[in-house]
């Protein structure tokens, strides 16, 4: 269809000289003053000029200045300090450790939540029609769940002194999961929140990676079955090459979105995340609003958003590879 | 020689069975907890031995959630904001997702890549200069600020998905308007407007979660007079410590709506966020 209907080769200029080769169509549409698109479009680019791109230029400057809680009262501009801010992050010991704990997290929560959803997926063409539906609906509510309310359920669950969790856990003999507290060790509290972040994002995969897989053709299984191949075998050369765009999308989602976390941390703990379980997201908000720290948050913002750029670039360039764009 | 491969597969079919039977339990356990920790008596919620059922149901966790300070107040905030900033990023993105998807203009690609970039911009990193700027006009503790913060919010995917849903829209049709003498106008209105119907309320419904969902902006931004049940419910947590019972009727509450709507238009979502990455 747009291979039609899009002349990808030039937007056409404002005097364009009418070239007679054309379909008609074409030309009719070519004389279209072409300020219409560009004034349906203005609202859009005003607001976001206004409320996104302005906010980020001056989270960018104000990353250079050195903004107090004074300046926020007196509206008086903040001295300028160059790269100090920078400076001081990137020598933080702290701050190393928090990009190392937000970058094993991202990896850990993302390779177990695509193959874990890879594998439902492949489950949900294996079960009968019964079972299909009813994972279906659990998974849908799971989906909707907003993150704040599943962070809590999960708090409750894990709860040291009522929570059902150390209950069962009690009930395997010799075991003595009384009182147990899941946060006071960050590595068992880690475990807590992947698990949290993992069930909650097995809906979307599972059923994005389960329409995907639904657009394989049958007869290339039926003949990879004759050929003898494996299970194995026909899910490696032939389902996963067939899914690789879709896998590749999915992934680049869940990477954004599991390096940006900070619902479920903050929830879980209390509004006030400890040194071992700040994230990226966490600590910059902690720097800012906490402590007042406008422009230190800000540098980190803009690391983060830096670290993150190569990755939202691919997948801004994948979407316009797989061409639904034009 | 057919009989063992077809008997494997029914063995395959049990096992298969079995663990997807395991996989729904897991997966609603704790949604299935929520609705069983909120018809819980106070007694029953905080006891060493959790039931698996409400001993005596009751609704007490629900009343007492409504009448805590601010839920009624917070709950009213979130309606006009959420309406609000859909109405309002509705109207100015239909416009947007027509241009993209109608016209080719200089710019038009430059455009898209905006729009598809800006949904991954993490948005603490925008929240330090915005409250400063709404801070700066005066618009901290006001439903206008966030309104409009949300609107932008969801902007982006809004003009995104209507403009799959207006492509969707065979052209010719377009064209057959204006060849039978309609002007642009009335293409627009006759044809384009009605055949999106659909769209405008999936994007519209989307938009409502998204802006029903956010706390973070809000709970920054905001005190709790003008704050959302999100917001709400977060500070809840912090405030009460342990009154689980009914913090989670009022998270029950509080995402009944998104859970209902989510359920209504949960085919469109998927689509918008990997459009095109599944080739029929």
């Amino acid at each position: 269809m747009h291979a039609v209907d899009s002349p990808a080769t030039a937007p056409p200029a404002p005097i364009a000289p009418s070239t007679p080769d054309k379909p008609t169509a074409r030309v009719r549409r070519r004389r279209r003053p072409q300020w219409t698109p560009l004034f349906l479009a203005l609202p859009t680019l005003v607001l976001l000029a206004g409320l996104l791109a302005y906010p980020l230029g001056r989270m960018l400057v104000l990353s250079f200045q050195d903004m107090q809680l004074r300046h926020l009262f007196s509206g008086a501009t903040p001295p300028w300090v160059g790269f100090d801010n920078f400076t001081q992050v990137l020598t933080d010991g702290v701050f190393w450790g928090v990009v190392r704990r937000t970058a094993i997290f991202t990896v850990v929560s993302v390779a177990i939540s695509i193959v874990l959803g890879l594998g439902v997926a492949l489950l949900m063409q294996r079960v009968s029609n019964g079972v299909r539906v009813a994972m279906v609906i659990a998974m849908m509510f799971v989906w909707a769940i907003p993150q704040l309310v599943s962070a809590q359920i999960f708090k409750w669950m894990v709860d040291a002194d009522f929570g059902v969790l150390n209950y069962a856990i009690d009930q395997i003999p010799g075991v003595d999961f009384t009182n147990h507290s899941w946060f006071a060790d960050p590595t068992q509290g880690w475990i807590v929140i992947t698990t949290l972040v993992v069930w909650a994002g097995i809906p979307f995969l599972a059923i994005t990676l389960h329409a995907g897989l639904t657009q394989v053709p049958q007869d290339l299984r039926e003949a990879a079955l004759v050929d003898g191949a494996s299970p194995w075998q026909t899910l490696r050369t032939i389902i996963l090459p067939i899914l690789r765009p879709l896998i590749v999308i999915v992934t680049t989602l869940s990477v954004i979105w599991n390096f940006g976390l900070f619902t479920q941390v903050w929830v879980v703990r209390d509004s006030k995340p400890e040194q071992e379980y700040q994230t990226l997201a966490t600590y910059a908000f902690t720097q800012a609003f906490g402590r007042n720290e406008y422009s230190l948050g800000s540098a980190i913002s803009v690391i983060t958003v830096i670290l993150m750029l190569g990755v939202m670039a691919f997948y801004v360039r994948q979407m316009f590879q797989i061409g639904d764009v034009d | 020689m057919s009989t063992p491969r077809s008997q494997r597969s029914r063995a395959g079919t049990v096992a298969a069975n079995t663990v997807g039977v395991l996989f729904v339990i897991v997966m609603a356990f704790p949604v299935y907890w929520v609705l069983n920790t909120a018809f819980k008596p106070a007694s029953e919620v905080l006891s060493f031995t959790p039931s698996f059922f409400p001993q005596h149901p009751t609704l007490d966790n629900f009343k007492s959630a409504i009448k805590a300070p601010f839920f009624l107040v917070d709950l009213r905030n979130g309606l006009i904001i959420t309406t609000t900033a859909v109405a309002g990023a509705i109207v100015v993105g239909f416009l947007a997702a027509l241009a993209i998807a109608r016209f080719r203009f200089y710019g038009r690609r430059a455009l898209i890549m905006v729009i598809l970039g800006v949904q991954l911009v993490p948005l603490l990193a925008l929240l330090i200069p915005l409250y400063l700027m709404l801070n700066r006009a005066n618009l901290t503790n006001s439903l206008v600020g966030v309104s409009i913060t949300y609107l932008v919010l969801i902007l982006p995917y809004t003009v995104w998905t209507l403009r799959g849903f207006i492509a969707a829209v065979p052209r010719e049709l377009d064209e057959a308007a204006l060849v039978d003498g309609c002007g642009r106008w009335q293409t627009f209105y006759r044809i384009i407007l009605p055949l999106t119907g659909p769209g405008l309320v999936a994007t519209s419904i989307y938009g409502f979660i998204q802006a029903w969902n956010e706390f973070i902006i809000i709970n920054t931004l905001n005190n709790p007079e003008t704050q959302n049940l999100m917001a709400w419910l977060l500070q809840n947590q912090t405030n009460r410590g342990t009154a689980w019972g009914p913090l989670m009727a009022g998270a029950l509450i509080t995402s009944l709506p998104v859970v209902v709507f989510f359920l209504i238009i949960q085919r469109n979502i998927a689509t918008g966020l990997t459009a095109g990455a599944v080739k029929g």
